[in-house]
């Protein structure tokens, strides 16, 4: 099987007025066939602009300068899949890619939904626009798949989005996401901007479809918990790029980079003490006057002089663990806390 | 188990809640209000305030040679009133005529009724300046539109402009900027082409004949109508548009693979459309008021043209009773528009306003 | 010293506006053009009087060398009387609009502070009068109340104009209200007076300058209205009666004569176009958010 999508040397850059800033710099990552990866990052990492890449809804303002993005689609019985490179994607074609093969659902669904259509409409847009299911087989569809959210289907099919309330509608963005199968899922902070009980109402139903239903899934957040429970593999991204990307067990319990590190030590843990506390010194780095060397430096306790000339590529701690610093062996079993 | 028997208590701010939350019961209660307000206002101006109407009629009737008590039952003739009943009563009276329309007989043109003088030229008016909104709007819309969807270009540039500037310049003036370049400088369109409502010695009749005549006559007309207030359309439409685009639903949709042409109309469109409504209310009434001087400007017989003649004759009973029936008019379209909205906007219609 | 002191800042901040105005050429062209009509109006009769008799010889001409913008019906030179004419339509026109705007404000802004039922009931009337087409109104009590100065005309139009205005001022400070720093003044108890007049009208100004310019152009329209109805006296030859007189006298269809109409029509055009760029313009003024650079 090979990966459902694999992104090579992504570079997007978004021009401001204070000039070029490189908001997702020479990225590179697969995602297989079946497998939940979570993208954790800070506010201004880069982490929504990539997932706004794959599908090419970037703002009128960024540029994807260079990279190739190659989705696979694969059934079951191993035939071969069907590739598409989706940066060449224009026009109707773009259009069917979108939600068909690969669907974003963005952060607060608050304002997702067309406040004069009903949800059954929305169902019967999206299903019109890329010519499948309609009438009595997609209200069906379309009430199965709320169910499954946890939604009371009959009611739900017949509202306005203003009825619904802010955990329901996102329940329902991600229900609607689902009606044409496809095999790739990008989830930008689905929970946040929402009350903790709704979160975890969330939560549960994203485990449960993932048991259930067959797709690929890219989560995006800044909540290294909820990507514990979520995912598979964990990358982390800073300053628009991949600093370490592995699977969950290792990133949680032998994290190398010292930025991962230091987002593992800052969550709170059940039993902890509250003097082990630490968050990570200073902050994100200005994206127009970026530092020297490699971007994480300034914060790091372990800088030396090449840290600050030389940024680091990604090297492969083990197997399946990639990380990008000068220091990782350091790193791992060195830093316990930052204090 | 003790039975509590609770009384319904009736609470005047109850009432007024209840009232506030259901959108059609408010915009009826406003527009009853509205027109019984008016009709209590013309009443207190021509009849109660010093200086009034009716005493200077009186005193005109006098210095004529009518003895006082005749030029008193003169008066009280011509305005429907016993005007030496006490004020309350004669408020109670002319309440109760207006209500059955009875509004009273012309004090230039005596015997005439003022109803029926209303109801003769009110088609005309209707005609003129509900074509004529009909037309600015869904042409307002449109440019609206385009000039959003080609924000910061040249066609954006020159069409806000013009809108601009048609918004900032009176009806009246581009009334007689029309007449004077189409008619006068241009000739395209001969002078007794444009003034009146129809040719000399034509009868009102079903035929074709009589209703391309109309047309037009009427054409110049609805055309400054339309020029005086697309400007506005143009303009609010343009913005509502540009911050629909920028709504999270319009991203999604393209992220669901929505084809342009179903965004365009029925996830741009219909949400930029609907703020306009509560602003149609207020272009009625603007193009209502503007009646008052177009219809001068070209001789056209509506109920603006009646008003203007009342008005220079110092006519009371008629500038009483068309305001009274402009008022009406206007409250009326503006209840449609309401109702309108109410319709087309699920977030009104189904909570009452309450979001 | 203070009042050296504010007087040079006051200055110097008009001189940073100024300055910025030029930036925006359209603003300010429409400035210039304001204040070339207002010191036309005002300070142009002093240097060119209205002329006393009738030229019997010069009627109805169109544009010469002797006379710039064409002679009237009564052979007087049109260009003196456009300038002569702007007095009272200048002066209409910023009483309005600063009275209505006044108390506009001042309703407006109260009301949305407060909320609640006051504010419903404010708004509740408001919304009323707002549907009573306004011009007939003016019409039918500028008949019945026999206006002859204007002021009272001013003020009467004031007073119509001012409820719509209050009801955007309503929603502008609604909208500002809810501001993080508005909010913050409230919780610091900083009374309500230091609230609206530091806190909320400087942001509004622009609004408020835009607003008065509006309703200035609108009392201009509604005052040529009335003078072309015959309901205001003809007493004063400003631009609106120069208008509807020459229309009464079929000037219109006489391509020569049609200069006594153009002119005065021109000037309140102008005066208004300049007017409106203005308007558009202030927002970059008082909107520092907006300046990319001073």
């Amino acid at each position: 099987m090979q990966p459902t999508l694999s992104v090579r040397n992504l570079t997007i850059e978004y021009a401001t007025r204070r000039g070029k800033v490189q908001a997702i710099r020479n990225v590179s990552f697969d995602v297989k066939r079946g497998e939940a990866l979570a993208l954790i990052g800070e506010s201004g990492s880069g982490k929504t602009t990539l997932g706004l890449g794959i599908v090419q809804l970037l703002p009128a303002m960024a540029r994807i300068t260079s990279g190739d993005i190659v989705y696979r689609r694969q059934d079951k019985t191993g035939a071969p899949p069907l590739e598409i490179a989706a940066l060449t994607l224009k026009g109707d074609s773009l259009r069917q890619f979108r939600w068909r093969e690969c669907a974003m659902v963005f952060q607060g669904a608050l304002n997702a939904f067309n406040p004069v259509l009903k949800i059954a409409d929305h169902f019967g847009d999206t299903a019109k626009a890329h010519g499948a299911l309609n009438g009595k087989s997609l209200e069906e569809r379309g009430k199965h798949l709320l169910n499954l959210v946890r939604l009371d289907a009959e009611r739900v099919w017949k509202s306005y989005p203003h009825e619904l309330s802010g955990g329901m509608r996102q329940r329902v963005l991600i229900a609607l996401s689902l009606l044409l199968d496809p095999q790739l899922i990008i989830l930008d902070e689905p929970t946040t901007a929402l009350d903790i009980l709704t979160q975890r109402n969330i939560m549960d139903v994203l485990k449960e479809l993932r048991t259930k239903l067959d797709f690929s899934l890219i989560f995006i957040s800044h909540d290294l918990s909820l990507a514990a429970e979520l995912a598979d593999r964990v990358a982390t991204v800073y300053a628009g790029k991949i600093v370490e990307l592995s699977d969950v067990q290792t990133i949680f319990k032998a994290p190398t980079h010292p930025y991962t590190i230091g987002l593992i030590n800052a969550v709170p843990t059940l039993t902890g003490h509250k003097d082990d506390l630490t968050s990570i010194p200073g902050s994100p780095p200005d994206l127009v006057e970026m530092p020297s060397g490699c971007k994480f430096h300034p914060r790091c306790p372990l800088a030396d002089e090449k840290c600050k000339t030389h940024e680091p590529e990604a090297e492969f701690a083990a197997a399946d663990h990639q990380v990008a610093c000068w220091q990782w062996q350091k790193a791992r079993g060195v830093l316990k806390s930052y204090a | 188990m003790t039975a509590t028997i609770s009384t319904p208590s009736f609470d005047l701010l109850t009432l007024w809640d209840r009232l506030k939350s259901n959108y059609l019961l408010q915009k009826i209660a406003q527009a009853i209000f509205v027109v019984w307000f008016v009709a209590s206002v013309t009443f207190f101006v021509v009849r109660a305030m010093p200086g009034n109407a009716v005493d200077v009629l009186i005193q005109d009737l006098t210095l004529a040679g009518v003895s006082p008590e005749d030029a008193r039952n003169q008066a009280s003739l011509l305005i429907g009133l016993d005007i030496d009943k006490p004020l309350p009563e004669q408020y109670g009276n002319y309440m109760l005529n207006t209500l059955r329309g009875d509004l009273g007989l012309s004090y230039k043109s005596r015997g005439l009724k003022v109803s029926e003088l209303i109801v003769q030229v009110l088609p005309w008016t209707l005609f003129s300046v509900g074509l004529s909104l009909m037309i600015s709007f869904t042409l307002g819309i449109a440019l609206g539109a385009i000039m959003a969807y080609n924000h910061d270009t040249w066609i954006d540039h020159l069409l806000s402009n013009i809108a601009a500037t048609l918004d900032a310049v009176s009806p009246y003036l581009i009334g007689l900027l029309a007449i004077l370049l189409i008619g006068v400088t241009w000739k395209w369109i001969s002078i007794s082409d444009m003034r009146g409502a129809m040719s000399p010695g034509m009868q009102p009749e079903f035929s074709w004949e009589f209703i391309t005549d109309i047309f037009m006559h009427v054409r110049v007309l609805l055309l400054v109508y339309v020029l005086s207030t697309i400007g506005s359309w143009m303009l609010q439409m343009k913005s509502t548009t540009i911050a629909t685009l920028g709504e999270d639903y319009v991203t999604v949709a393209r992220a669901r693979g929505l084809p342009d042409s179903r965004i365009i109309t029925a996830y741009v469109g219909r949400n930029a459309t609907l703020p306009l409504f509560t602003r149609l209310a207020i272009t009625i009434g603007f193009a209502v008021s503007g009646s008052v001087l177009l219809e001068t400007l070209f001789t056209y017989r509506g109920v603006g043209f009646l008003l203007a003649k009342a008005l220079s004759d110092r006519d009371y009973p008629i500038m009483q009773g068309v305001f009274l029936i402009i008022t009406i008019a206007v409250v009326f379209a503006n209840l449609i528009a309401d109702f309108v909205y109410g319709w087309l906007d699920p977030r009104i219609r189904i909570s009452g306003g309450e979001g | 010293m203070n009042f050296i002191d504010s007087l040079i800042k006051l200055l110097g901040e008009t001189f940073k506006s100024l300055k910025l105005l030029s930036r925006n050429t359209m603003g300010f062209i429409g400035f210039v053009i304001v204040v070339g009509v207002v010191l036309l109006s005002f300070v142009g009769p002093y240097f060119w009087p209205p002329e006393q008799s009738a030229n019997v010889d010069d009627i109805n001409q169109g544009v010469t060398a002797k006379h710039w913008l064409g002679t009237d019906f009564q052979g007087q030179d049109n260009m003196i009387k456009v300038i002569n004419g702007g007095r009272d339509i200048v002066m209409i026109a910023f009483i309005t609009g600063i009275t209505a705007t006044t108390i506009a404000v001042i309703v407006g802004a109260t009301s949305a502070f407060i909320g609640g039922r006051v504010d419903d009931l404010i708004m509740g009337l408001v919304n009323i009068w707002l549907t009573i087409p306004k011009f007939p109104l003016l019409a039918v009590l500028a008949t019945v109340l026999k206006l002859n100065d204007v002021v009272t005309l001013s003020l009467l139009m004031a007073f119509l104009d001012w409820p719509g205005l209050s009801r955007q001022v309503r929603s502008q400070v609604l909208s500002l209200k809810r501001r993080d720093y508005v909010e913050a003044a409230v919780m610091l108890d900083l009374g309500t007076p230091h609230i609206i007049f530091r806190e909320l009208l400087p942001n509004m100004m622009s609004f408020i300058a835009i607003a008065t310019i509006n309703t200035m152009t609108f009392a201009i329209y509604q005052q040529t209205g009335l003078v072309f109805l015959g309901i205001v006296p003809y007493s004063s030859a400003n631009w609106g009666v120069m208008i509807s007189a020459a229309e009464r006298r079929g000037v219109l269809y006489n391509p020569q004569a049609m200069w006594s109409i153009i002119a005065p029509m021109g000037a309140i055009v102008i005066f208004q176009l300049g007017l409106v760029s203005f308007a558009r313009s202030l927002d970059e003024i008082f909107n520092p958010r907006l300046r990319t650079s001073v």
